[in-house]
């Protein structure tokens, strides 16, 4: 037979005034390790307990204070060090922006901390585990009646006299609460088997989860970044073409950009009187016309258009082009020639871009007026 | 039933020396107020508009708590609203001192200058509302209106103390809920055309807001500091803690309030960057004028926040007394820094911006003086007033 | 006018009838053991269609994208917003209820708090929907968090979408945190009461093994206060916030520096509205009239007329500046808003909010249950209007004639806004069966002679 643990003795009470009453001869008699059940709190019981003022409202203070600093730090550290970013117009710290948030995290860190704190530190719940729990007490307190127990480890514990004493000051339903004896003996263990149990089973789902969503389901439609489009994409095949292939040549006539076909094709004539230059002889396009000429031009017709060039002799020799012919012709005709090609000269229009064949005409200008200066040039 | 003190109610006077005091800054203020329109009248008015609005505030605000107090039906204010109704009777006074300002309006006002507001098509677009003569109507108005409440409110008040008819309770709690929605057209009012008119070309909706909130302020603040003084000398023997733990509790709240709403005007302004609107803001950040932004940030909210945060401090009379007089400081400064920029001339600071404040004080104990010796200190015949004295928090 | 003359010497109160204790936990916990009436059943029955319906239109929403809804440019924003701002408006009245009236000390609010506050929760549930929904990747929520990320990207601080996130947030985690610290000392006088050995278990393990100690008491009152304390700016605080997603624009309309108290202002209307309404229900299906009585409702439309008259107040002043300011873009948003095409909603906002109201200075209309449920509607219609013209009018029509445009919802948007009503009040019909709706502890403590009289 296990030996009941004492835990204390009870009474109840009928009114408020009697409960009030009852705790303030509890502590003049110099109890100390007693309690008062309400089923809501009374006025002046914390007086007539003797309580000390509660001091949860400074956990309040720090975590408020915690709140604020750490918001607006980070979100300092953000904008001035981690990542600057000039949004709007307006400075790097912005700290009028700042205070919103500020104040929302001071107000969740101070509000759920201080809960959280009462409630695992001062109250050291969750227990369901005391020895008030379930017993006839317990049910009457939670209802109408006032209670007061009055516990085994009060220094002036003596069963006889409590229960004396509560009858003199009105206690009624005088009844001692003893501790769960199997509680009492193993007490309570953090590492409890069931405990773990959940623990074992909450990680588990928690991992399934999140590989499930991380690795799933986020690649599934409509989840996956839209790398599933429906829109046909190069090299994709398709069952709307009888040739199964998505990509379909272009229609007859379809002219590629920048290789609209040159009009004057054999038409040197018709290119001189219909084209213009439409670079102007500025320096720059005179150094690109003459950097161009350099490449392409000087290794047949000479450095300085004389048809001199290095590779004389070796093949049929390109005309000077500081002829008559060639000086009297309009732009459109040297263009023409660098388009088209003439005789074995070959079209350089894969090689030379329109504006760059222009500029060439520009710098084939400078040398024939080089050539064949007047004084009127000195001037 | 507990039988009220013996002495309790009966008409008291003011002691001889406060009295004294009382007329002594006022005709110092008097003298300093006329000095200072004969020696420089362009920046007198400017002062003279900072100390009308500030009065204002305290008048109109003083009735609006008794309103208040009838509406919510509180019953732990009643034993001291004597007091407030005593501030009240500033309401009487406040227009007087607005008189000199009404021939200086020119150097007050932008938009009385005729020939500018034609050139500006956006001033010219206000004329119908800036105009002199509607000007001085609205203000008229306003006060005529404060008067008429006022002593409705306050002749059903006294009239009970010899009656003891509960149905002057019920007449007051009518008139004001009529009252409510009047006091906000007409601080608004005030507001608008004796602060934002300044600046014609700006504009802010929450202004009427920030203004009403000073106002609560500033009657509460002068409405504590002389119900603990009249509590201290025996003239309010009946109250508690937890009396004047309500009042500790609105001022926080009012404060908070204030701070609440003069950031948001500010944030909204700044975010969106608008010429028009931030140009009033920035020209409250030059020129000297950022440390008095900053000052009134501190003074006005930062000091009074702390200083009453806990429940202790609430009701601790000693600190209530501070505060109180800390943030009636803190008012005339928010309304110095919402009028005085506009004078353009630096950050006036000299013997005629403190004359004003000694104006202020001089006629409000003086008006308090008056009303002390003519009624009683108690609204005796108030029906709730057994409650009022017997409240516990 | 009443002929009956007020006895202001005595404290009405707050519960009619003196009840006693014992009376209090059968009646309140009575719905509890109870199996669901008919009545409970068909409205159930109601809710959860219209909960199927949104759920729907969200599904297909996720799915297929927000091409599904009305929005478009420039009325980017459309039904979507205005029921965000619409159902964070109802959850003020709750908080309004039970921290603001705690700590104006007025008790009345003790029948109501219980249940103003599980409004307040289920309403910012149906709130937080629609800003998840309308980023158009609801998947990615985290990406509203500054969390540490592989892009190496925080959330931009300075947007007041950003600070929607940590107001809403925090908003719903401090009203749950209170609502569950009221509940605690109930769900142990539960725990005490019942016989079943399953309901015993859930309640042991929700109360934490509360056993109305007043050792704790002393420190539950004392962080009861602090919550409340913190509530109150809270609120104020969260509307605030959503009124800066307009209100730091430059779009006419939007941008007015009264937006935040206005804001907050309309929201307790419309919240009271939606408690009240509900309560009317409440109060007859589950015997709670002598604790949540006409008084109490009368104080409530007290306050509504209180917080109407502030709309009107705001209604006007931003009329007044308006024109004052000489802007014409601000003044055309006004006379658009009356004259343009949305005009009609305009119009159905001030009849709703202003006119009918007025109603409420009269004490016979104050006291009489159909005509105030009446105003209740209207009230939370035309509360769920001027969010609409607030919104579209502005968008639909700002600086550039050519930038103009129209919006119309689609059914899938008012089939979402049917099902957040659906969801709200199923959380309701859900909730009344299975918590007390009244918060018993304080109750018992309001009713006379609860408290030891004063010497």
């Amino acid at each position: 037979m296990n030996e009941q643990h004492l835990f204390a003795i009870t009474a109840l009470f009928d009114t408020p005034e009697e409960i009030v009453h009852a705790a303030q001869e509890a502590s003049k008699a110099g109890y100390t390790r007693f309690d008062v059940n309400t089923p809501y709190p009374v006025h002046g019981m914390d007086k007539a307990m003797r309580l000390k003022p509660s001091r949860i409202g400074v956990f309040a203070l720090v975590f408020g204070l915690l709140g604020v600093f750490s918001a607006v730090g980070f979100m300092t550290w953000v904008t001035l060090v981690n990542y600057p970013l000039v949004i709007g117009g307006k400075p790097f710290w912005s700290w009028p922006a700042f205070v919103p948030i500020a104040f929302e995290v001071t107000v969740i860190l101070a509000s759920v901390l201080t809960v959280v704190t009462m409630i695992v530190l001062y109250f050291r719940f969750p227990n369901n585990a005391h020895p008030l729990h379930d017993t006839p007490y317990m049910k009457r307190v939670s209802s109408d009646k006032f209670g007061i127990n009055i516990q085994a480890d009060d220094p002036k514990f003596d069963e006889k006299e409590i229960r004396a004493f509560l009858g003199r000051i009105g206690g009624k339903e005088i009844s001692p609460i003893y501790f769960d004896a199997e509680e009492f003996e193993h007490g309570q263990k953090l590492f409890d088997p069931k405990f773990l149990g959940v623990l074992a089973v909450t990680a588990l789902v928690v991992s399934a989860m999140t590989y499930v969503v991380f690795n799933k389901v986020l690649y599934m439609e409509p989840f996956s970044w839209m790398s599933a489009q429906e829109k046909l994409k190069a090299q994709q095949p398709s069952e709307l073409f009888k040739d199964g292939i998505g990509m379909r040549p272009p229609v007859e006539g379809t002219v590629a950009r920048g290789f609209l076909p040159y009009a004057f094709k054999g038409k040197p004539d018709e290119a001189g009187r219909f084209l213009a230059n439409p670079l102007l002889s500025t320096k720059e396009v005179l150094e690109r016309g003459k950097s161009r000429y350099m490449t392409f031009c000087s290794p047949c017709h000479g450095n300085f258009g004389r048809g001199d060039s290095r590779l004389q002799g070796q093949f049929p020799n390109p005309p000077t082009l500081h002829s008559d012919k060639v000086r009297n012709w309009p732009d459109g005709n040297i263009y023409h020639v660098m388009t088209d090609g003439q005789n074995i000269m070959p079209s350089y229009a894969t090689q030379i871009s329109k504006d760059d064949r222009w500029a060439i005409v520009q710098y084939i200008r400078v040398l024939q007026r080089a050539q064949n200066a007047k004084e009127s040039d000195l001037k | 039933m507990s039988n009220p003190a013996p002495d309790m109610g009966l008409r008291r006077e003011l002691p001889e020396r406060v009295t004294r005091l009382a007329w002594i800054l006022l005709i110092l203020g008097v003298v300093l107020y006329g000095a200072g329109y004969l020696l420089d009248a362009k920046r007198a008015a400017f002062n003279n508009v900072v100390g009308f609005l500030f009065l204002a505030s305290v008048a109109g605000g003083a009735i609006f708590l008794i309103a208040l107090e009838y509406l919510a039906g509180a019953v732990w204010s009643v034993p001291m609203r004597r007091a407030t109704e005593f501030l009240a009777a500033l309401t009487l006074v406040v227009p007087l001192l607005a008189v000199p300002l009404l021939f200086h309006l020119h150097d007050l006002f932008h938009w009385t200058h005729g020939e500018a507001v034609a050139a500006e098509k956006v001033l010219a677009g206000k004329a119908p509302y800036l105009d002199i003569d509607f000007f001085i109507i609205r203000f008229a108005a306003v006060f005529l209106v404060w008067n008429f409440f006022y002593f409705l409110f306050v002749r059903n008040s006294t009239k009970q103390d010899s009656t003891r008819d509960p149905k002057l309770t019920t007449n007051n709690v009518r008139l004001a809920a009529v009252f409510m929605p009047v006091f906000a057209i007409t601080v608004t009012l005030t507001v608008v055309d004796w602060a934002m008119s300044l600046e014609p070309n700006w504009y802010s909706t929450i202004l009427g807001v920030y203004y009403f909130s000073g106002t609560v302020l500033a009657a509460l603040s002068a409405a504590t500091y002389a119900i603990i003084k009249f509590h201290e000398n025996g003239y309010l023997p009946n109250l508690r803690r937890d009396h004047f733990y309500s009042l500790g509790a609105l001022l926080f709240a009012f404060i908070n309030f204030w701070a609440y709403i003069a950031f948001s005007q500010f944030l909204l302004i700044w975010y969106a960057n608008l010429p028009e609107e931030t140009f009033w803001f920035i020209k409250r950040w030059k020129e000297g004028w950022e440390y008095v932004s900053i000052l009134l940030i501190i003074v006005h909210f930062v000091v009074p926040y702390f200083a009453l945060l806990t429940q202790d401090s609430k009701m601790d009379t000693k600190r209530l007394k501070l505060m109180s007089i800390w943030i009636l400081f803190a008012h005339l400064l928010d309304l110095y820094w919402l009028v005085m920029p506009t004078y353009g001339e630096g950050i006036p600071f000299g013997w005629m911006e403190i004359g004003f404040p000694i104006l202020l004080v001089g006629l409000a104990l003086v008006v308090l003086s008056y009303k002390v010796k003519r009624n009683n200190m108690i609204p005796v015949g108030d029906p709730k007033l057994e409650r009022g004295l017997s409240f516990h928090l | 006018m009443s002929t009956a003359v007020i006895d202001y010497t005595r404290e009405v109160p707050v519960v009619e009838g003196r009840p006693k204790a014992s009376e209090l936990d059968a009646t309140i916990a009575a719905p509890l053991d109870q199996f669901p009436s008919r009545a409970w059943w068909i409205a159930f029955s109601v809710t959860l269609l219209l909960l199927t319906i949104g759920a729907v239109c969200v599904g297909l929403t996720i799915y297929k994208g927000l091409g599904l809804w009305g929005v478009n440019q420039p009325v980017s924003w459309g039904f979507d917003i205005v029921n965000f701002v619409f159902w964070i408006g109802i959850g003020h009245a709750g908080t309004l209820i039970s921290a603001i009236l705690f700590l104006l000390r007025q008790r009345w609010r003790t029948g109501i708090a219980r249940f103003a506050e599980a409004m307040t929760i289920f309403a910012v549930m149906c709130a937080g929907i629609f800003p998840l929904l309308h980023t158009g990747r609801p998947w990615l929520p985290m990406y509203l968090t500054p969390y540490p990320n592989q892009h190496s990207l925080w959330v931009n601080f300075t947007s007041p979408l950003v600070w929607d996130v940590f107001a809403v947030t925090t908003y719903f985690t401090v009203s749950l945190v209170f609502w569950y610290l009221g509940l605690i000392p109930d769900l142990a006088s539960l725990r005490d009461r019942t016989t079943s050995k399953i309901k015993k278990l859930i309640y042991s393990v929700f109360s934490l093994g509360w056993r109305h100690s007043n050792r704790h008491w002393q420190h539950y009152e004392r962080a009861y206060l602090i919550l409340a304390g913190f509530a109150t700016p809270l609120v104020l605080s969260v509307h605030t916030i959503v009124s800066f997603d307009f209100a730091v624009s430059v779009i006419p309309g939007w941008h007015t520096t009264i937006f935040p108290p206005y804001f907050v202002a309309g929201a307790v209307f419309s919240g009271f509205a939606m408690v009240q309404n509900v309560l009317i229900f409440v109060r007859q299906a589950f015997n709670l009239k002598h604790i949540i009585t006409l008084d109490h409702l009368e104080k409530m439309n007290k306050v509504m007329i209180v917080t109407g008259s502030m709309v009107g107040y705001a209604y006007a002043m931003e009329f007044f500046i308006a024109w004052y300011s000489g802007n014409q873009f601000e003044q055309f948003v006004f006379l658009n808003r009356a004259l343009g095409p949305y005009a009609w909603a305009y119009w159905t906002m001030v009849t709703c909010n202003v006119v009918f109201p007025q109603l409420f200075w009269f004490k016979k209309i104050r006291r009489s249950i159909p005509v105030m449920f009446a105003i209740g509607i209207l009230v939370n219609v035309g509360m769920w209007f001027e969010r609409f013209v607030i919104v579209v009018t502005s968008l639909s029509r700002d600086f550039l004639p050519s930038s103009w445009g129209h919006y119309v919802p689609t059914m899938y948007d008012v089939g979402i806004l049917l099902g957040s009503f659906g969801l709200f009040f199923t959380l309701i019909l859900i909730f009344v069966r299975v918590l007390p709706v009244v918060s018993i502890s304080e109750v018992k403590a309001a009713v006379e002679g609860a408290q030891p009289t004063h010497d």
